[in-house]
């Protein structure tokens, strides 16, 4: 009976209860303002699970999604340093950066017909030495007289939120539509899940797998935008920092789903996982060198439990 | 002459869920002969190799080899006992020598590691004595011919001598025809040498030729045992695998009104047929038959543009159409019911719903976003006219019986209104009832006026629903039979290559 119990809800207990161990140990933990921070913090890696996530659904993975971020913000920096650009213009050429990395994805993966994996590992391996040559051995660019409303895009805020908040709201609840409701999103399904069957039902296989390639390293792009506005600088090679944990993210996020399959609203909780573990055991003043290792303890017992979960749900089923 | 069993099965049952795979089935192979193992798709032959292999475990029966009853048939002791497959794939690694495939897995050791002079001779020695062929050792796979690897696959299995029962499962299906040849008198060796040899193929011209006896499977039962083959036993053997009692499957015949439909002219693809021109009329179904490796698979996945056509043009109600793309070919109105409909035909984690409707998003949808309860009560719509079961639009397609995931690819089509409907072996794996629903909705399809392409490796299901017939042979049509006084023997016949067609109406 408990055992059965813990196996439905084992992923929402385990959290539950680190929830409730971080609050009693540091009641900052619970404070409004703790938990805005978390969501503030938590928005670029969102974003970039977003795209993630829409790759990992097509039957892909994306490893280049930090250089996509590196574009975005590259080009939106010199745009304003270099060409004067005003807000505007800057954000258009982050996307056009962060499209560029896309497309060298599509062509490589479409035209080239090399796996996901390693089109996007080479795209990683060429874009990140681009970076460097072009900054000199990996300097950073950095633009202090930024245009205002470019620095809000990180530090301003809307009705008290947090723009960056915002932005990652508004991309969630697109790729929400797109993914989870739209005809679009059930054609991306369908081929992650079965290609050949989706190939016969006359669905058009690559053109989908190039949208979502571009889509992906756009939305990319604006979690650049972000990062170069919050630090008022292009810091090459920056993104990188966000791959595991947005692949991490899908995964759990796919673990949590029914089907095990990527889900938009999975790759949210995902993220808030993460987030909230890592600030909690901040909170907890831990020796930083033993903090990776419990949060990938606590990330393995949780996902455990919701595999465990999923099996249950599915003799339940049959 | 009555020699001793080498093996036996006797009154071995095999149930899957919904099928009798075996009832009750019995086969004996004896010393030093080549048995022919026949019976049309779905007759139980791959499940009695299965059983004999020790895969699947039978839920009644003795498997006897040489005389004693074996307690458990599992891989392990029926290789100890001596009997060896030949799969009808090759599964040879291409950059492999002649030497390491043979020895691969069974390597000879010496004093200083693998004794690669020992097993270079063993291998040449072995194809030379035994098989009656010479073939360097030290030559690559992925240079010889396919008979050469089907050679190269038998020495395989019996270079360790201990061999006494060998299971060829249609050896020559990949086969050109002069290399057959080469196979046969291989086969014909081993025989000579006291190897018992069961024989399994579609090819019942190569049964005549080679197999001393004949046991016919027909639906999981052992229906004949043929003691004197000779090259006249054909339409015996034919008559005792279709048998007599299937015939009100099907719905009547009817004439019906016909308007140009596809046409497809000098179609090849440059490696499996070349040279084929169809033409299929609205309200009219073709069959195509054809056995394995005869193309007709090949020809399908190219009409409906999944492989690249080297030569060829389609016309669509006369007009020229381009065919690159599947997507294309379901825009033009062409839609397929494919043979491996777990594969292919369902996305199988999806419920009847999104299968159902994965062709037509667009009708059920406003800016993009779907509308689910449209979609969900469209579906519903088609669970009842197609009688599927259960009739629940949100069953995960998985858990649906063959027949009913069928009908699911069916509805799908249906709600497409498309013009050219092809089915690729569309009830293989589907049980009787689900059967005779299918081909009255394939009768309903053409007589709605849509052009309607069969293709199938059954003879009986081709000569009940169709009105023509082009028969393929090793890459061409090699004629086209009209099936109202067609018998299904005279179709075996001319598919089996038993017989050659005469009154051939192949126009070009």
């Amino acid at each position: 009976m408990i055992w059965a119990m813990l196996q439905r809800f084992g992923f929402l207990l385990v959290f539950g209860a680190f929830f409730g161990l971080f609050a009693a140990w540091n009641p900052v933990f619970l404070q409004g303002g703790n938990l805005l921070n978390v969501i503030e913090g938590s928005a670029v890696l969102m974003i970039i699970a977003l795209g993630m996530t829409l790759i990992v659904a097509t039957g892909g993975i994306d490893l280049s999604v930090g250089i996509a971020l590196d574009f975005g913000a590259a080009f939106a920096v010199v745009a304003m340093k270099s060409y004067g650009m005003d807000w505007f213009g800057a954000t258009c050429a982050g996307l056009i950066g962060g499209s560029v990395v896309g497309i060298f994805n599509a062509i490589l993966v479409i035209g080239l017909r090399i796996s996901p994996f390693l089109a996007t590992l080479s795209t990683f391996f060429i874009g990140s030495s681009v970076q460097r040559i072009f900054t000199n051995g990996g300097g950073p660019i950095s633009h202090r007289r930024m245009p205002e409303e470019f620095r809000n895009l990180a530090l301003g805020d809307i009705y008290g939120v947090p723009t960056e908040a915002v932005i990652a709201t508004v991309l969630v609840v697109v790729y929400f539509l797109i993914l989870e409701r739209s005809i679009w999103g059930r054609r991306i399904h369908a081929m992650g899940m079965q290609r050949s069957a989706a190939i016969v039902a006359g669905i058009q296989v690559n053109r989908i797998l190039i949208m979502c390639f571009i889509a992906a390293s756009v939305t990319c792009a604006v979690g650049g935008l972000i990062a170069a506005a919050n630090i008022r600088m292009f810091t090459p090679l920056s993104g990188f920092s966000y791959l595991l944990d947005a692949i991490a993210a899908v995964f759990i996020g796919a673990a949590l789903n029914a089907r095990g399959r990527p889900s938009v609203l999975g790759t949210v909780a995902g993220v808030l996982f993460l987030s909230i573990v890592a600030n909690g055991l901040n909170l907890m003043g831990l020796n930083f060198n033993t903090k990776d290792a419990l949060q990938g303890i606590i990330l393995v017992s949780a996902l455990a439990l919701a595999v465990a979960q999923q099996r249950a749900r599915h003799n339940f089923a049959s | 002459m009555s020699r001793q069993s080498a093996f036996s099965l006797e009154g071995v049952t095999k149930k899957f869920p919904g099928v009798r795979a075996l009832d009750k089935a019995s086969l004996d192979v004896r010393v030093g002969e080549v048995h022919g193992l026949i019976g049309e798709n779905g007759a139980g032959k791959s499940t009695v190799i299965k059983v004999l292999a020790g895969v699947y475990q039978p839920e009644e029966g003795l498997v006897k080899i040489g005389g004693k009853t074996l307690s458990q048939v599992t891989p392990d002791t029926v290789h100890a006992e001596g009997v060896r497959f030949i799969h009808q794939e090759l599964h040879l690694v291409p950059h492999f020598t002649v030497t390491e495939s043979v020895f691969l897995g069974q390597e000879l050791s010496g004093r200083l590691g693998l004794d690669t002079k020992a097993m270079r001779e063993d291998t040449e020695a072995f194809l030379h004595d035994v098989l009656g062929v010479d073939i360097p050792s030290n030559r690559l796979i992925r240079d010889l011919t396919t008979a050469e690897r089907k050679l190269v696959q038998i020495a395989r299995a019996l270079i360790d001598d201990a061999a006494k029962v060998v299971v060829f499962d249609e050896p020559t299906a990949p086969l050109a025809s002069d290399e057959i040849e080469t196979v046969m008198s291989a086969i014909r060796r081993l025989k000579e040498q006291d190897i018992a040899i069961l024989y399994v193929s579609h090819y019942l011209s190569e049964i005549t030729d080679i197999c001393d006896r004949v046991t016919v499977f027909r639906q999981g039962k052992t229906v004949g045992v043929f003691d004197n083959i000779t090259n006249q036993s054909g339409g015996d053997l034919v008559y005792a695998m279709v048998g007599r009692d299937i015939a009100d499957m099907f719905p009547a015949k009817v004439d019906r009104a016909t308007s140009p439909g596809l046409e497809v002219v000098g179609l090849g693809d440059g490696v499996s047929f070349e040279d084929i021109s169809l033409n299929v009329e609205k309200g009219e179904v073709l069959g195509i038959a054809g056995l394995i490796g005869s193309g007709r698979e090949e020809l399908i996945d190219t009409i409906y543009g999944l492989r690249k056509a080297q030569t060829g043009t389609f016309q669509l109600e006369g007009e020229p159409l381009t065919i690159k793309s599947a997507a294309q070919a379901v825009s033009a109105g062409i839609v397929l019911v494919p043979r491996d409909r777990r594969h292919d035909g369902l996305v199988l984690s999806m419920t009847v719903t999104e299968n159902a409707t994965l062709a037509t998003l667009n009708q059920n949808a406003s800016l993009g976003i779907e509308n689910r309860r449209v979609a969900r009560e469209r579906t519903e719509a088609q669970i009842m006219a197609l009688d599927i079961r259960p009739p629940n639009p949100d069953a995960v397609t998985r858990l649906l019986s063959g027949g009913n995931q069928q009908k699911v690819v069916l509805a799908r089509w249906m709600a497409k209104a498309a013009r050219v409907f092809i089915f690729d072996d569309p009830t293989v794996g589907v049980d009787v009832g689900a059967k005779s629903e299918i081909y009255q909705l394939i009768d309903d399809l053409a007589t709605g006026g849509a052009c309607v392409i069969v293709s199938s490796s059954d003879p009986v299901e081709l000569q009940g629903i169709c009105d023509r017939i082009a028969i393929m042979m090793r890459g061409k049509i090699i004629g086209e039979l009209q099936t109202r006084h067609l018998s299904v023997d005279e179709l075996v016949s001319a598919i089996t290559g038993a017989k050659e067609i005469e009154n051939s109406t192949y126009a070009d």
